[in-house]
């Protein structure tokens, strides 16, 4: 239960599915009823189903301390509070804490993250729409109850509704008072809480949108009404110039070994099997990362590993088994840590079957296929484009014309030569290339570039035959040319080359390589392309 | 509901009180040189005397400057009703002149039941509000102008400030503009035309001094006798808190808090978090309370942060020492790397790890905000090309070493190397 996926959906499904969490039909059901009926003041918290304190804290494992922290904070029915602040780091289960402390609580709040609302204007109505009760569909045309854009009118707008919320509660906990009813919101206080707020600090850094978040609590000068923020960068990041009234934090530190255990053991179908699995496992990973997300992606697939042995996954391993799955597994312990992410998809599942025949061919060949493949197609243009621009990027646009001179870069052998001369200056001059990164180049360089190399590589594979070839390389470049302003806008599209701004002297667009020398050898070699002799080393 | 045992509500009025300005400030309405007495000797004689006013209130945040002008407010709106009007703006959202002359048409229609127009002008809304002057002058009312943030009003033209301090020029109207400012230097951030209007009354603002503090303490936290409390209860809480106040350790706890921090609103938070902690078991409020809400007001997150870390995100933290060391003039994640690479190669350490599994452990410090991108600016560069600095000093990563539970032994060889 780390807090990814929550805070991108709304707030209605985001408790939608934390409560289906336990039993999804039910719930899809009350879904279903939920969108028919009008919205009450009830709405406001969870009605449906009460939690006990130990659901709360056993749900929730490793966070105990955390919990009853923020159970003191928020104080006994009825209290006022003064604004809080929860960082942690990614994955530490700051929303599902908050979300299920209301749960357990049951009083009403209003949740609104920085993620789905992404100005402060989305923000504003969104809050204003929970608090007056209005759902967004197709008779309203998917509108807001209030147009609010600006702070000022949302201070205003705010108040009114806060004002609506506080006394129809009032009336409620009167009510209520004679006959004891399920499934009601409790208490006169309302919450507010706010996700995410460290995107908030990006939006606009002319706009007092944060000192004002954090002021909120005074200008409203409301007791009823409580001021929740979650984060996960710590509050001395937010300073600003003048400051602000700073809430009372409360930290989520980052799982320990121990608690993400926990956390991973939830919900196995097997606890034993695979507590033995993460004995092996869990150590080393720890060392890379902690955040429960990342761990799941990648145990997801070692276990898989781990189970391949076994007939029946049922099964309760003893010491024999286990040091036999042990060492099934360890060869892939390593290669997997030094992986970022691996979904396991069914499709490419059958594809890494295909490869690994596809393997065993070219193993003879002697080139160990698998690191030169690219894994996904492109073009021959797109590709030519890529090198081109790879090209552009590394090397000085003086040495275009030596480069590609009508001798196809044959003539660097020479320049190789005497760049191994001077070694340490070439240190230097790799030494910058790792600081400055790729260079800009204009769309006429990469252009004439392009045209070099395309007539080159026509002519490379039979130099014997260049007289003749000569003319059919001329209307294969041409169709070529046609579409290469396409390819590469898809290319930018792609994030292979950027678009930088525009040159101050020149006007014209600027690009960039963004893809690393591998990868680029790696598509030059899949058009035989000898790349190796173009690029400059320096010196 | 009503079956709250005794601790609870006890709890609950403790909440209310500190979560409530107007309580807290009351104990400084008393004595005759306080700001509250300065203040509304200024406010009082512009009412009784029909002048224009104009003062700012300056200090530091949290030092009470706006509860102690509402205190004001409360009592000169009780001592002399239907004679005075507020109107309250807030520099975070109304610092625009146009948006301020509308919310002050606005509350100066909702104070004397008109009707206000959304589509109104600015010209419209300015000579409305100069009409309302005018007109308020002449019925002898008074009209107070609330600034909070005042510093914020003085960005761009300052037509707002100067249309209303060149308003209150005439003798016809009868206003008090009072500002409330952060900023010592407010009054500077004025233009020259809207300076020479100002009345340079300034009053100043200062965290309390020690007697006062006591003086909060027991107002804040002492029980009522005369409530619906159980009097026994009531006895037993007051006895132990007295004896706690007076308590060395507790002092120390007040100092180290106020050398931290000595203003009232950070005061006011650490007895809200003790109030919090308190058990409602027993009821009485201990010095462990004030301990563990000192230790959680308290925070120091950049070694928060580096607790949280991964052995491989220390390992990069601590070549990007190295190079600082190095004085390098710049360093990014492809120098980073180049450094984690020879530190293996040196030292034949167990963690190396690929490159774009350090990648992902480099956004991760980014995240943190251990390290940071120097510069915004070259968004079309990838991010191994862009340049970062480290935001934690060389000894506070000494320190989080220190404290880490497993930490490798090489990583405080590397970094004594790096020193």
């Amino acid at each position: 239960m780390g807090d990814e996926g929550n805070p991108q959906t709304t707030r209605r499904t985001t408790r939608a599915s934390l409560s289906s969490t336990p039993n999804p039909k039910s719930s899809k059901g009350k879904l279903k009823s939920c969108n028919l009926l009008p919205l009450t003041i009830h709405d406001l918290a969870y009605g449906d189903e009460s939690i006990s304190f130990n659901d709360l804290i056993s749900s929730l494992p490793g966070r105990r301390a955390q919990i009853i922290e923020l159970l003191h904070l928020l104080g006994p029915l009825d209290s006022p509070m003064f604004p809080v602040f929860v960082y942690g780091g990614a994955s530490t289960g700051k929303t599902s804490s908050i979300l299920q402390t209301f749960k357990y609580l049951k009083r009403p709040f209003v949740y609104c993250s920085c993620i789905t609302c992404y100005n402060p204007r989305i923000l504003f109505e969104s809050v204003l729409n929970q608090l007056l009760l209005h759902r967004r569909n197709e008779s309203n045309r998917y509108s807001s109850t209030k147009r609010c854009e600006r702070p000022s009118d949302f201070v205003n707008l705010l108040q009114e509704a806060l004002h609506n919320v506080v006394d129809s509660l009032k009336g409620n906990v009167e009510k209520s008072s004679s006959k004891k009813s399920v499934g009601r919101a409790s208490g006169k206080m309302v919450y507010l809480v706010f996700d995410n707020l460290e995107l908030a600090r990006e939006w606009d850094k002319s706009s007092n949108i944060l000192p004002f978040l954090f002021k909120l609590y005074d200008i409203l000068k409301m007791p009823e009404v409580g001021l929740i923020f979650l984060s996960n960068a710590s509050p001395d990041t937010y300073y600003s110039d003048t400051g602000y009234v700073e809430p009372v934090p409360v930290y989520f530190p980052d799982y320990t070994e121990d608690e993400l255990r926990q956390i991973l053991m939830k919900n196995q179908k097997n606890p034993k099997l695979y507590s033995s699995f993460l004995e092996v496992v869990l150590r080393p990973f720890c060392r890379v990362t902690r955040q429960v997300d990342e761990l799941l992606t990648a145990f997801s697939s070692l276990y898989q590993i781990y189970c391949e042995p076994l007939d029946d996954l049922g099964i309760v391993p003893n010491e024999d088994m286990k040091r036999k799955l042990f060492s099934h597994l360890q060869p892939h312990i390593g290669p997997s840590l030094n992986e970022t992410f691996k979904v396991e998809s069914r499709l490419s599942s059958e594809a890494s079957a295909n490869t690994n025949k596809c393997k065993g061919i070219a193993k003879k060949v002697g080139v160990s296929e698998s690191s030169n493949e690219i894994d996904f197609h492109m073009s021959a243009c797109a590709k030519y484009l890529l090198i081109c621009a790879f090209l552009a990027s590394r090397n000085p646009a003086t040495l275009d014309a030596s480069m590609f001179d009508s001798t196809g870069g044959s003539n660097n052998k020479k320049r190789k030569r005497s760049s191994e001369k001077s070694k340490e200056k070439k240190e230097i001059a790799e030494q910058e290339l790792l600081l400055k990164g790729p260079g800009t180049f204009p769309l006429e360089r990469l252009l004439a570039i392009f045209q070099c190399i395309v007539s080159v590589s026509e002519c490379l594979p039979d130099e014997e035959a260049q007289g003749d070839g000569g003319l059919e390389g001329e209307s294969w470049t041409n169709g070529l040319l046609s579409d290469v302003l396409l390819e590469l806008s898809s290319l930018c599209n792609a994030n292979f080359i950027s678009k930088g701004g525009s040159c101050p002297l020149e006007g014209a667009n600027r690009y960039r390589s963004m893809v690393s020398e591998a990868m680029a050898l790696k598509v030059a070699k899949s058009l035989k392309f000898p790349l190796a002799k173009y690029l400059y080393r320096g010196g | 509901m009503g079956v709250d045992s005794p601790a609870e509500q006890a709890q609950i009025l403790l909440r209310t009180r500190l979560c409530n300005p107007n309580f807290i400030y009351t104990i400084f309405s008393d004595s005759p040189d306080s700001n509250y007495s300065k203040l509304k000797y200024i406010m009082s004689s512009s009412v009784t005397e029909a002048c224009n006013n104009s003062a700012l209130l300056l200090g530091p945040r949290g030092c009470g400057k706006v509860a102690i002008l509402e205190m004001v407010i409360k009592d000169l709106l009780q001592e002399y009703p239907d004679t005075i009007c507020v109107i309250k703006l807030n520099g975070l959202l109304h610092s625009e002149d146009n948006c301020a002359l509308k919310e002050i048409a606005r509350q100066l229609c909702i104070e004397n039941q008109l009707v206000f127009s959304k589509m109104a002008s600015f010209d419209d809304n300015s000579q409305f509000v100069i009409a309302m002057l005018r007109e308020c002058g002449l019925a002898h009312k008074t009209i107070i102008f609330v600034l909070d943030e005042f510093d914020l009003f003085t960005q761009g033209k300052q037509r707002l400030l100067y249309s209303l301090l060149d308003a209150m020029q005439s003798v016809t109207s009868q206003a008090v503009v009072v500002g409330v400012s952060c900023r010592l230097d407010a009054d500077q951030l004025l233009e020259k035309r809207v300076r020479s209007r100002f009345s340079h009354r300034k009053l100043l603002f200062l965290p309390p001094s020690q007697e006062d503090l006591q003086k909060i303490l027991q107002h804040a936290l002492l029980l009522p006798t005369e409530s619906s409390l159980p009097p026994q209860y009531v006895a037993a809480y007051n006895k132990k808190l007295l004896n706690t106040l007076s308590d060395d350790k507790f002092k120390d706890i007040i100092d180290s808090l106020c050398n931290f921090d000595a203003t009232f609103n950070h005061l006011l938070r650490f007895l809200f978090a003790s109030v919090s902690h308190m058990d409602t078991k027993s009821g009485i409020l201990s010095l462990d309370n004030f301990k563990t809400s000192l230790s959680s007001i308290q925070r120091q997150p950049k070694l928060e942060a580096l607790q949280d870390c991964t052995i491989l995100e220390l390992y990069i933290l601590v070549c990007l020492r190295r190079l600082e060391g190095k004085e390098q003039e710049t360093t990014n994640f492809n120098s980073v790397m180049k450094e984690y690479k020879d530190v293996h190669n040196s030292f034949q350490t167990s963690d190396y790890y690929a490159r774009n599994v350090c990648l992902r452990a480099f956004e991760h410090l980014l995240q943190r905000q251990l390290i940071s991108l120097v510069d915004n600016r070259g968004h079309s560069q990838s991010l191994e090309f862009r340049p970062v600095k480290l935001l934690i000093s060389s000894h506070e990563l000494h320190q989080g070493l220190k404290a880490y539970r497993s930490c490798p032994a090489i990583l405080h060889k590397l970094l004594g190397l790096a020193v």
